[in-house]
């Protein structure tokens, strides 16, 4: 800046920022310039250049800075590399903002060649490029091509033979085309309703073009529905791809969707439109899309600036296939006619035949009992299946005269029973065999039986004709009459005479039927059977029955016998029998009894059968003691509240064993009168409650205490309570009542009024209060009971009951009860004990006992606690209560230890393999077992529980396991034997410690016999 | 013809279908709302100088902000939002859904609608919280389904909001 020629000098400083223009050297540089203007002064300095070097530092002065940045400047346009890394800086955000269209002309050209060399170069780089836009279009493409195919086939497949397809072919063989594309042409009818340009961001409509007579409802609506379900569509199913719905279909009603990159084209089609269609319709969007697609893109809703699309959209509404007649093809039916006439009389040849079959077929179905379920014909075949009644015709032997081969027929008949009338005829003739009196008819449809019948018959009849109900014809069996009742009467009546003939003791002598009544006369014994009862099962009426019958005597040998036995009322020990016609007795018999026989015995020798006696042994008088016994034996089990279960009589002594009330008779008072020798009997009576009512009242009497307005009376069996009670016995009673519903006798308690509800508070409250006094520690000074309110003050110890708790379960109100109590200390010596106990807590071996209103100590205690009692009992002696503390011994256990290490220094020892000691060991055990129950003793007397752990051990020879077991049975072993020496076995625990704790080290081979040994140590809980 | 697609959010019931059911074209009936999730309804509203079409995307309204379809607002260029003057969560959940609104498409223009005004005694939003909105700048109506109240100016405001 600062210039080499300067004969001035000039201050020079540079300026203190760059924008700031150093004024001081400024303003000399200006004046040195001024006056270089004057003449004069110019004059004065000579040789000054006329390129005067101060305009250079002027310039550098006012826009050096400016200069350098145009330097900078001109340096980078200079230099390509730097122009071109600047202006790539800002191509980008330069290309964004320049003129869409200017920029698009101008790039065009080179974007083509750039495209054309990269194809050149290596095309597979755009194709990668292109490839996922390619590929959703190519293979839309290719579905509907195929789509298209697959519609052209089925088209041509289903026209193929029809009609249609014979004058379609025609048709293409006419014009020269395809039979697929006549055959698409013609089925393929449609019509293109409504065509909606969707604005594919909001979904709003663009234009709706609708074909003629085409109704629909609002198009804005229906435009924005579409694309909510496109978006719905594609969000519910997460669908990335580009494109949206195809295809609605609904019915005849196809919608088609076409999506452009800003406008959707939906056409509404009705019918059976080709695939081809898709085509057209995207070839539509697309020209809309060139033409307007700067309107599409801004599209804010307003449609007026996208009126032209409207024809273009009119172009595809045009669209529709229509049926079209194109009048009678006569050569096809000419054609047609030339093939049917030969094949015609083929036809009525094979016609003929299958006529003749039909006709034996319906003959067959006519026929009752066959039903032909299929037949057909088939490669001049008959078939023919169904159901046949076994009584239907023969369906082979109806082919005769029908002109079918019989060869050709190829039957199966399955049998059924038919319900046809005729059929269910003969089957119930066969099955029912009706009596000749009967005939059956068909008559309409219904089978129906006349004539007479038993009734048997009629109740067989009856029940065909309920099987038949079922489906079957109705089988109407009104008209059969039953046969005469008195014809079944007379067969009772001689059914009833013969039975009466075979009777013993009965002699029909006469018997004959006279207008329905019956007369029969005749000889009964008494003892035979009743005729009349005889009646009773044959259903002859007795009322129609007259008999005579005339009593006598049967000599038979059991009616004799049964006289006998009603007579002479033989005993237990005598048995009587027929033997040979003989009637004989046998067993024993007082002598007065074998009198009576010997009497009856002769009466019976005139006519009557022989009765031997001779075989009855008079029995000695022991059978009357013991018929006397027996008789007792009855009273007494005829005695309400006596059970007898078992009596004997054996050698002349009598054994009776039972129950007995305690409130029955007394079966020893009974014995009086009786001729039994009392000193003979021996009676076991046990006590048991008899549920008879009378004993239950007693009882009830003796353990309910009914108050004296209650009165218990048995009424039938029934207990039953009158009068008035408090509930608390009435809950008794009820209670009472429950316990002997199990099998006793009825307790009725519902006639026993309750007492006032006040009179029972005011008994619980004094019970309560009596149950207070009774307390101790309690002392009730006052109380009353005022208008239903309970009020009780008195002095209550704080050891005592609480009197709040002791209203439970007095049912008194504790809401009803107002108390009030003052502590104070009881100086009964219960409460005493109880005071001293929470304060001195005396060991376990201390006993604090009350004798004779003094509390006495006992027991061994500690020094320092028994200085404590003797404190105590000093205060105490000052309130006049007595504590004993002269039994109290001071605790020693220097006794107990000593005997314990006498315990645990003793051994029990074993032989090898042993576990049970030698006899050498029992004084050991002997001594053992003595201090072991002395040292328990002493120890329960010290307060504490010794236990004594028995612990088994075995040498170091033989296997670890055995060891342990065998230590383990000789402890076991050494237990036993204690217990066995009076040692409590609960004290004595065992356990084995095998060869772990041996006495003696060991050397394993040879063993030592001080380690086989029950070892014992004490334990104090 | 002139189109606007506008897109009515709120929480569960608080009364969008019904506030539209008596002043707008429908075609379509409610179990769209609870098929498709949408119901779509015409609005004629008729400014001074043009008639303006508004297609109204009711959405099905959720308490559950994470079940909004918001892809349905694509396109919209306003939004009437509608809040259950009786219930003031559903205050939050209406911005809620704006804010989702906006930030999936950008900000457009909207009518804040407290429905439910025949409610008094069960009234649950306070003045003072409505003039606070108000001090936004945001067009706030009390409307009533019941009674018509208010709405018709909500729609004509929401209108010529977005043919600015």
């Amino acid at each position: 800046m600062t210039s080499t020629v300067d004969p001035i000098s000039l201050p020079q400083r540079t300026a203190s920022n760059d924008t700031e223009i150093d004024r001081e050297a400024l303003a000399s540089l200006l004046v040195e310039i001024a006056r270089n203007v004057d003449p004069d002064y110019r004059a004065r300095f000579d040789g000054v250049p006329t390129a005067d070097p101060r305009m250079e530092t002027l310039r550098q002065l006012l826009v050096g800075r400016e200069i350098s940045q145009l330097s900078r400047v001109t340096h980078l346009l200079d230099e390509p590399e730097q122009l071109a890394a600047a202006v790539g800086g800002v191509l980008p955000s330069a290309a964004a903002r320049a003129s869409h269209a200017q920029l698009g002309e101008a790039l065009a050209p080179a974007v083509e060649r750039a495209v054309q060399r990269s194809i050149q170069k290596n095309p597979r780089t755009l194709t990668d490029i292109l490839y996922p836009v390619f590929l959703p279009a190519i293979r839309k493409s290719i579905g509907e091509k195929i789509d298209q195919t697959f519609q052209s086939l089925n088209e041509s497949l289903r026209h193929i033979f029809t009609w249609h397809g014979l004058k379609w072919r025609f048709e293409a063989w006419r014009t020269g085309t395809s039979f697929s594309e006549v055959v698409l042409k013609h089925s393929l009818v449609y019509r293109v309703e409504h065509v909606f340009l969707i604005n594919r961001n909001s979904g709003l409509l663009i234009t709706h073009v609708t074909a003629e007579n085409a109704t629909s409802e609002d198009p804005q609506l229906i435009s924005s529905m579409l694309s909510a379900i496109q978006d719905f569509v594609k969000d519910s199913f997460n669908e990335k791809e580009q494109s949206g719905l195809d295809t609605i279909r609904f019915g005849e009603l196809r919608l088609w969707s076409e999506v452009g990159p800003f406008a959707t084209l939906v056409a509404v089609i009705r019918g059976n439109p080709p695939e081809e269609l898709h085509e057209v319709i995207r070839d539509v969007l697309l020209r809309i899309h060139d033409e307007c697609s700067q309107a599409l893109e801004q599209f804010d809703g307003d449609s007026s600036q996208l009126v032209g699309v409207e024809t273009q959209l009119q172009t595809c509404v045009e669209l529709k296939q229509e049926e079209s007649d194109q009048g009678f093809p006569w050569l096809v039916v000419a054609a047609v006619l030339l093939v049917l006439i030969p094949a015609g009389g083929w036809f009525f040849l094979s016609w003929q035949s299958g006529q003749r079959w039909q006709a034996y077929v319906s003959r067959l179905g006519s026929q009752p009992g066959i039903i032909v379920a299929e037949q057909k014909m088939r490669d001049g075949q008959f078939y023919i299946a169904g159901l046949r009644d076994p009584l239907a015709a023969d369906p082979q032997s109806l082919l005769s005269g029908t002109q079918v081969d019989p060869a050709r027929v190829h039957s199966q008949w399955q049998f059924y029973q038919s319900l046809e009338p005729e059929f269910v005829l003969k089957r119930l003739t066969a099955s029912l065999a009706p009596p000749d009196s009967v005939r059956l008819s068909i008559v309409n449809d219904r089978i129906v039986a006349e004539g007479e019948a038993p009734d048997t018959w009629i109740d067989r009849a009856r029940a065909a004709a309920r099987q038949l109900s079922a489906g079957g014809p109705a089988f109407d069996i009104s008209k059969v009459r039953d046969v005469s009742p008195e014809a079944r009467a007379a067969e009772r009546w001689q059914a009833y005479v013969s039975r009466l003939g075979s009777q013993p003791g009965i002699i029909v002598a006469e018997q004959k039927m006279r207008d329905g009544q019956f007369y029969i006369a005749g000889l009964r014994d008494p003892l035979a059977a009743d005729p009349q009862s005889l009646l009773s099962g044959t259903q002859v009426d007795p009322a129609r029955v007259h008999s005579q019958w005339k009593f006598y005597q049967s000599l038979e040998p059991e009616f004799v016998l049964k006289r006998l036995t009603a007579s002479l009322i033989p005993p237990d020990s005598v048995r009587l029998s027929i033997v040979n016609d003989r009637i004989v007795a046998e067993g024993e018999a007082p002598d007065t009894w074998i009198d009576r026989a010997r009497a009856a015995a002769q009466q019976l020798s005139a006519g009557g059968p022989a009765f031997d006696i001779s075989k009855v042994r008079d029995v000695s008088p022991e059978a009357r003691a013991a018929e006397r016994w027996q008789a007792y034996v009855s009273r007494l089990g005829s005695q309400p509240g006596i059970i007898v279960a078992e009596q004997k009589m054996r050698d002349g002594q009598f054994y009776i064993a039972g129950l007995r009330d305690p409130l029955a008779a007394d079966p020893q008072a009974l014995l009086s009168g009786t001729k039994v020798d009392p000193a003979r009997v021996h009676s076991q009576w046990q006590f048991y409650q008899s549920l008879e009512p009378e004993f239950v009242l007693k009882r009830l009497t003796a353990s309910l205490t009914p108050p004296k307005s209650v009165r218990l009376s048995i009424v039938e069996d029934r207990i039953v309570a009158e009068g008035e009670a408090p509930d608390t016995w009435i809950d008794r009673a009820r209670a009472a009542a429950r316990q002997l519903s199990a099998g006793g006798p009825e307790f009725d308690i519902s006639k026993v009024r309750d007492v006032s509800p006040e009179a029972r508070a005011a008994e619980r409250w004094q019970h309560y209060v009596s149950r207070l006094e009774a307390q101790p520690g309690i002392i009730v000074a006052q109380q009353t009971a005022r208008g239903g309110h309970f009020y009780i003050s008195g002095l209550r110890d704080p050891l005592a009951a609480d009197p709040q708790a002791l209203l439970s379960g007095t049912k008194v109100d504790p809401a009803r009860v107002h108390s009030q109590w003052q502590f104070y200390q009881s100086l009964d010596p219960k409460f005493v004990v109880k005071r001293l106990t929470a304060s001195l807590t005396p060991p376990k071996s201390v006993q604090l006992s009350i004798v004779q209103d003094r509390i006495v100590v006992v027991g061994e205690a500690p020094a320092a606690w028994i200085n404590r009692a003797r404190a105590a009992a000093q205060q105490l002696s000052a309130d006049g209560v007595v504590l004993d503390v002269s039994q109290l011994r001071e605790l020693s256990l220097a006794e107990l230890n000593n005997l314990r290490e006498a315990i645990q220094a003793t051994d029990i020892l074993f032989y090898s393999g042993k576990v049970v000691p030698g006899p050498e060991q029992t004084p050991v055990l002997d001594r053992l077992a003595d201090q072991l129950k002395e040292f328990a003793q002493n120890a329960r007397k010290s307060g504490v529980t010794a236990r004594f752990m028995l612990t088994g051990h075995s040498d170091a020879t033989g296997r670890e396991t055995a060891n342990a077991s065998i230590s383990a049975a000789r402890a076991e072993t050494v237990r036993a034997l204690l217990n066995k020496r009076g040692v409590a076995p609960e004290l004595l625990l065992v356990r084995g410690a095998g060869t772990f704790e041996p006495a003696v080290p060991e050397n394993s081979r040879t063993g030592n016999s001080a380690n086989r040994r029950v070892s014992v140590t004490v334990n104090l809980d | 013809m002139l189109q606007k697609k506008i897109c009515m959010l709120g929480g569960f019931a608080v009364g969008k279908t019904s506030l539209v059911r008596r002043f707008v074209q429908s075609i379509f009936s409610e179990t769209y709302l609870t098929t498709v999730g949408v119901k779509i309804d015409k609005k004629s509203v008729a400014l001074p100088d043009k008639t303006v079409d508004l297609i109204l995307w009711d959405l099905a309204g959720e308490d559950d902000i994470g079940s909004f379809r918001v892809s349905y607002v694509r396109g919209a260029t306003g939004l009437v939002l509608v809040v259950d003057g009786t219930r003031a969560a559903t205050l939050a959940v209406a911005l809620t859904l704006r804010e989702r609104a906006e930030a999936e498409f950008g900000a457009m223009p909207f009518v804040l609608l407290f429905n439910k005004s025949d409610l008094a005694d069960r009234w649950a939003i306070s003045d003072s919280e409505i003039n606070e909105l108000r001090q936004l700048g945001w067009q706030i109506y009390l409307t009533s389904a019941l009674s018509g109240e208010h709405v018709d100016d909500a729609f004509r405001q929401l209108a010529s909001m977005v043919t600015k």
